[in-house]
């Protein structure tokens, strides 16, 4: 923790030398970022464009994990269903969602379904992926042990299977979330509207101040969903977070 | 045996399935709006036999090959100096994640600030969105090597250059590779969404053209691109991996 802040303190002391050797034309330090940070909040802009982009960013999201999960865990249980989706799962999962971008916006306009789709295609199958591996690496023993004390195959999947499942949702939650928050940037600056629209305005202006700013809003904004989800997950089944993290840095 | 045959079966099935849907979904609804398999794969190849695809590919790729490299050069022994020093990764924590959290592509009007339009701009739009995802993964992989191994090692004599050399960098490879294929698709990634959003060049060139002309074959055949080159960068990597690291079965 002591380490924590040092490391932010730290961030922060050379970000304001190379800010004073740059200048805020180049690089605004936090002794100017601050005040204009300030001013955007009092102003309001900022956080009603917010407001209605992570509106509309949540119902591509949400869709995408009410989809994702239940398709995920089937893929990770059922050999049938992971041989017709892993294809589709893998061809999706590296296509760049800026390429999506000018497809979709022909497809759906520039309005609210947009959006709402580039942030669905964008991080369901992270959703999926994350469940998928979860799914997979249940101990067989577990459920046996169940099976052995009786346990049908619906009980063993609502008390076994789900419970040991949670913490792998939370992070693949995480991780579609971040994807989430990627894809609407992209899909808002490329059409210039809402909060992405208010970045790429910002960048044309004399200072970066107002820029680094919006950028900082937004850095919170994961940040503090981030911390939201993870203390979700540590409440839920503090004993997996380790085994989580090392699974999911390996398979990618 | 049987199983691997019907995995593949049902795995060819389901593409075609996929595609078939795709096609009549195409017809029934409009072919403007929406180009039919048929349509975009002999676009595809017509697009590859005249040169135009290729060449443009060629130049994205070299924006590609520079930003990537610099990311993983850059990236590697970072990664690792975070991951084996308890103190720095704390510090370094907090900072990561912050800056983890801002879409890179946020980050666009400032590369246009500091590196213009053309070609150093995409260069930096791809090291950005590679250096981290590298960075963060091999942090993890040199945090979490098998205090074990490490203890074996040093039982048997091994000192500190040795240890690293012959126990922690062998150990923490696979990460490595994780790394790797990661920041190869991010790689990818950052490439032609540097073309979308900076200058309109190679790939990027091609989809603004198509879209202005509604023609979404054309769109639609370097999206099927991107998609290739992106699972042949997988599985390369892939194979690569099991030949050098065949100790490290995975699956």
């Amino acid at each position: 923790m002591k380490y924590n802040l040092l490391g932010i303190a730290v961030a922060l002391a050379v970000w304001e030398l190379a800010g004073r050797a740059l200048g805020a034309d180049l690089f605004a330090p936090p002794t100017v970022v601050f005040p204009e940070y300030v001013a955007l909040l009092r102003e309001g802009q900022m956080l009603r464009e917010l407001a209605s982009s992570l509106r509309q960013m949540i119902v591509g999201y949400g869709v995408a994990c009410l989809i994702g999960i239940p398709l995920g865990v089937a893929m990770g249980r059922s050999r049938v269903c992971d041989a017709l989706l892993h294809p589709w799962l893998s061809m999706f999962v590296v296509t760049s969602v800026a390429s999506l971008v000018p497809l979709f916006i022909l497809v759906f306009g520039t309005g609210f379904m947009f959006r709402a789709a580039i942030v669905f295609v964008a991080s369901i199958w992270y959703v999926m992926l994350t469940v998928y591996h979860g799914a997979r690496g249940i101990e067989p023993r577990f459920i046996d042990v169940g099976r052995s004390f009786g346990a049908n195959r619906w009980r063993a999947f609502r008390e076994i299977l789900l419970p040991a499942l949670y913490p792998y949702v939370i992070t693949a939650m995480r991780i579609g979330l971040v994807h989430a928050i990627r894809a609407m940037v992209v899909a808002e600056m490329f059409i210039i509207v809402g909060y992405g629209g208010l970045i790429y305005r910002a960048g044309l202006s004399l200072s970066t101040a107002p820029l680094l700013a919006l950028l900082v809003t937004l850095m919170l904004v994961g940040v503090a969903a981030n911390a939201l989800l993870r203390s979700g997950a540590q409440l839920i089944a503090p004993w997996y977070e380790r085994r989580v993290v090392s699974a999911s840095a390996t398979q990618g | 045996m049987m199983r691997r045959v019907n995995a593949l079966a049902l795995t060819g099935l389901s593409l075609l399935t996929g595609l078939v849907l795709w096609e009549f979904a195409a017809r029934d609804i409009s072919r403007v709006v929406f180009a039919p398999p048929s349509a975009v794969l002999t676009r595809l190849a017509a697009d590859i036999a005249s040169g135009v695809l290729p060449l443009a590919l060629l130049g994205s790729l070299a924006t590609l090959a520079v930003g990537f490299l610099l990311a993983v050069v850059l990236a590697l022994p970072l990664g690792f100096a975070i991951g084996r020093n308890a103190k720095v990764a704390a510090m370094a924590d907090p900072v990561l994640n912050a800056i983890y959290a801002v879409p890179p592509v946020a980050m666009v009007p400032f590369l246009i600030i500091w590196f213009g339009l053309f070609f150093e701009a995409r260069v930096a739009l791809v090291f950005l969105m590679s250096f981290f995802e590298i960075l963060v993964t091999v942090a993890a992989g040199a945090r979490n090597v098998d205090p074990m191994l490490l203890a074996v090692g040093r039982s048997f004599g091994a000192g500190r250059s040795r240890l690293v050399t012959r126990v922690m960098l062998p150990a923490s490879l696979p990460f490595v590779f994780a790394a790797l294929r990661v920041g190869l698709v991010r790689a990818i990634n950052a490439m032609i969404t540097a073309e979308l959003f900076l200058a309109a060049v190679n790939l990027g060139a091609l989809m603004k053209h198509s879209a202005q002309r509604f023609d979404t074959a054309g769109l639609l055949a370097v999206i099927v691109l991107l998609c290739l080159v992106g699972l042949a960068a997988q599985a390369g990597l892939k194979s690569l991996e099991a030949r050098l690291l065949p100790w490290h079965v995975r699956q």
